[in-house]
């Protein structure tokens, strides 16, 4: 059964996820001015000093680990009753 | 003995007694006095750093001794007793109470072990406990779980006995004064260096303790069971069987590089199996096993700040994991619904729920101001340290820098599992028409403390601190943890993650299934294998069967007199035949264990 929103929920959301993108734009605005020091600098690796590097590593990391796990069940995903059906 | 070393864990373990004889009233105040007994005893014990002796069977133990991380470990076991019994105050089981003083009473008990064989004693008395409360948690599927739990635990039970017997024995042969000691921090790691394979022992007790902390490949036991128990029973069962692990580990094998792939191949696998996952309670298992792989990780690099970021972080998690389950069992308990493509639109009417749910998957991801933010950057520190000290040295540490970046990757996944999606498939997403009222008073005012305790210790990590094995690195790190390069790394990472989920959440979308694990093998395959393979094969070996079995013992006895019917039924051809096939393997692998593993100049 569905059920649909009502106008205020509606409006609500709508605030939530302007909300939301502006808080991610000021993080991205922030993290221009910040120095992160690099956390293997003795190696000469400065990858993590690039700018945006955390929030380009964060957006990375989870897309590719849902790509990975999406590929994954491909071959490993069954109906939850698959044991039970014994 | 006198009342300075007397064992914490009898006063639980006392409670298993008590409390089912008593009735009403006595018997929550016993449940709630028990754990603050016992935390007052601890303390007590260790404030004066007390040590107790014992004869048994000719052994002299040492259930009372105070380990680095005993303290950490200690306070907050007993404070999750407390706030477990708490949420479950209004639950009307009879065996989960007891079963949960067994259960915490044995780990409180390994905390306290001076030596191995109390340490497995009270290790096996956890077993008996975490199983009666999955079973005590009656679903579709608490049996089966529990047995199969019961059966996993036990196999690691006799790794970790073969593996004390063999290091004792080698101990007793190098003469070691002390041969049952458990307290080896740098002693252990120097045997486990020199003697390589010659040290089978040391790797059946890291293999047993392994079991126990849900490393591969037996990572599944925990989705596989922890859901199987009731609200309640989940969250005590969250608590103590992989954290007595994480400190056992930490005591006997801190700076074992092994121990770190471990853990980082549960961070991973913790955070792709949760994403797959549609139920709310098996999502915040793999999400456990992904923060249990942190902590190894810590041990594994086995500096001290990394060792304080391990216990610290397990007491930030025993409370924040608690958290979580606790507001998924709220959900659970308020719906009758643990699938998240069931649920759906609770912010409505489980506003508190929600909050606390989102500050544990706040806490869980380690964002600023929560107590995973404090506790567990210590470990991601401790790791670059140790990587510019190597390369100080010249020494090769690669292995460290990959380590970092799958550390933080595995950190944005954690985000996205278990605060991003399960927060927006329960509370938001669509509408499903459910309207449950709050939990009762109990489950919520359990729920506020410790999403408090959460909080307090994101801002105020010093108490914590504190009482970690080596304070003294910890203090100094309190020092740089808010720096704004730190905060903003931690901000940028995580909601950039969250983004990421959004970005994705058409592949998202919600279906009843399960992803297979490696338990497929012994759940599956090999049942599968016996009945469809095996069984036909040996049927069609009937002949012969019938020639050893029934034709010849009748030539040599007078059975063979004896009428057809009556003989099929004495005892004899299939009845045993399996059983002496499992003790006939069973007594082969001691053998090769006890010829081939045993050091050379053994006995």
């Amino acid at each position: 059964m569905k059920y649909e929103m009502t106008p205020q929920e509606k409006r609500l959301a709508a605030i939530a996820w302007i909300v939301g993108l502006l808080v991610l734009g000021v993080i991205i605005l922030i993290d221009l001015g910040v120095h992160h020091h690099a956390h293997f600098e003795k190696d000469g690796l400065t990858f993590d000093t690039l700018p945006e590097f955390y929030p380009m590593f964060g957006f990375g990391a989870a897309f590719v680990l849902i790509i990975v796990a999406k590929t994954l069940a491909i071959a490993l995903k069954r109906k939850d009753t698959f044991y039970a059906d014994d | 003995m006198q009342m300075t070393d007397f064992p914490p864990a009898l006063i639980l373990l006392a409670g298993a007694l008590l409390i089912p004889a008593a009735k009403g009233r006595l018997r929550w105040i016993l449940a709630f006095a028990l754990p603050v007994l016992a935390l007052a005893d601890a303390w007590q014990v260790i404030t004066v750093g007390a040590e107790s002796h014992v004869p048994f069977l000719g052994m002299t133990l040492n259930p009372v001794h105070v380990h680095p991380a005993t303290p950490v470990f200690a306070t907050v076991f007993a404070i999750m007793v407390l706030g477990g019994v708490l949420y479950a105050f209004n639950q009307k089981r009879e065996h989960e109470l007891p079963a949960a003083c067994v259960y915490a009473g044995g780990a409180l008990g390994v905390l306290f072990s001076g030596d191995l064989v109390s340490m497995f004693i009270f290790w096996e008395v956890m077993t008996l406990g975490s199983t009666v409360l999955i079973w005590s948690g009656k679903r579709d599927d608490s049996q089966g779980a529990g047995l199969r739990y019961f059966g996993m635990h036990a196999a690691g039970g006799v790794m970790l006995l073969m593996g004390i017997i063999i290091v004792v024995s080698q101990r007793v042969q190098a003469g070691d004064p002390d041969p049952l000691a458990f307290r080896h921090f740098e002693s252990m790691i120097t045997l486990w260096s020199t003697l390589g394979w010659d040290s089978a022992g040391m790797w059946l007790i890291l293999l047993g303790m392994l079991v126990n902390a849900g490393a591969p490949p037996f990572s599944s036991w925990i989705p596989d069971s922890y859901p199987q128990g009731s609200p309640s029973g989940t969250v005590i069962l969250s608590a103590f069987t992989t954290k007595t692990a994480v400190f056992t580990l930490m005591t006997a094998f801190a700076g074992v590089e092994v121990v770190i792939y471990f853990g980082l191949y549960m961070a991973i696998y913790g955070v792709v199996y949760g994403i797959l996952e549609n139920d709310i309670r098996r999502l915040l298992s793999y999400s456990l096993v992904n923060q249990v792989g942190f902590m190894l990780v810590g041990i594994g690099i086995g500096t001290h700040l990394s060792i304080d970021g391990a216990a610290g972080h397990a007491f930030a998690h025993i409370i924040y994991k608690a958290l979580l389950f606790m507001a998924t069992g709220s959900v659970l308990w308020a719906t009758g619904r643990s699938k998240m493509n069931q649920l759906g639109g609770l912010y409505r009417t489980m506003p508190i729920t929600m909050w606390c749910l989102i500050i544990g998957g706040l806490s869980i991801s380690g964002f600023p101001l929560t107590s995973g933010f404090t506790s567990k950057s210590m470990v991601v520190q401790a790791i670059t340290d140790e990587a510019a000290r190597m390369a100080a040295l010249g020494q090769s540490h690669t292995y460290l820098i990959i380590t970092w970046i799958l550390f933080e990757a595995a950190t944005a996944g954690v985000f996205i599992d278990a605060c991003v999606k399960l927060t927006w498939f329960v509370f938001f997403q669509k509408d499903s028409g459910l309207r449950p009222p709050e939990v009762p008073w109990n489950m919520r005012a359990a729920m506020i403390g410790f999403a408090a305790i959460c909080v307090f210790l994101g801002i105020f990590p010093g108490p914590l601190y504190a009482i970690l094995p080596y304070q003294g690195e910890a203090a100094e790190y309190a020092k740089v943890v808010y720096s704004v390069d730190h905060v903003m790394l931690m901000l940028g990472m995580l909601l950039f993650a969250g983004l990421s989920f959004f970005v994705l959440l058409p592949l998202l979308k919600r279906t009843e299934t399960i992803t297979l694990d490696i338990d497929w093998i012994w759940r599956r395959f090999i049942p599968k294998f016996w009945h469809d393979v095996a069984t036909p094969l040996l049927e069609s070996l009937d002949r012969a069967q019938k020639t050893v079995l029934e034709w010849l013992p009748s030539r040599a006895t007078e059975e063979g007199a004896l009428p057809v019917q009556v003989r099929r039924r004495l005892p004899g051809t299939w009845a045993v035949s399996v059983p002496v096939l499992v003790i006939v393997l069973m007594l082969l692998t001691y053998l090769v264990v006890y010829f081939w593993l045993l050091p050379r100049g053994g006995a």
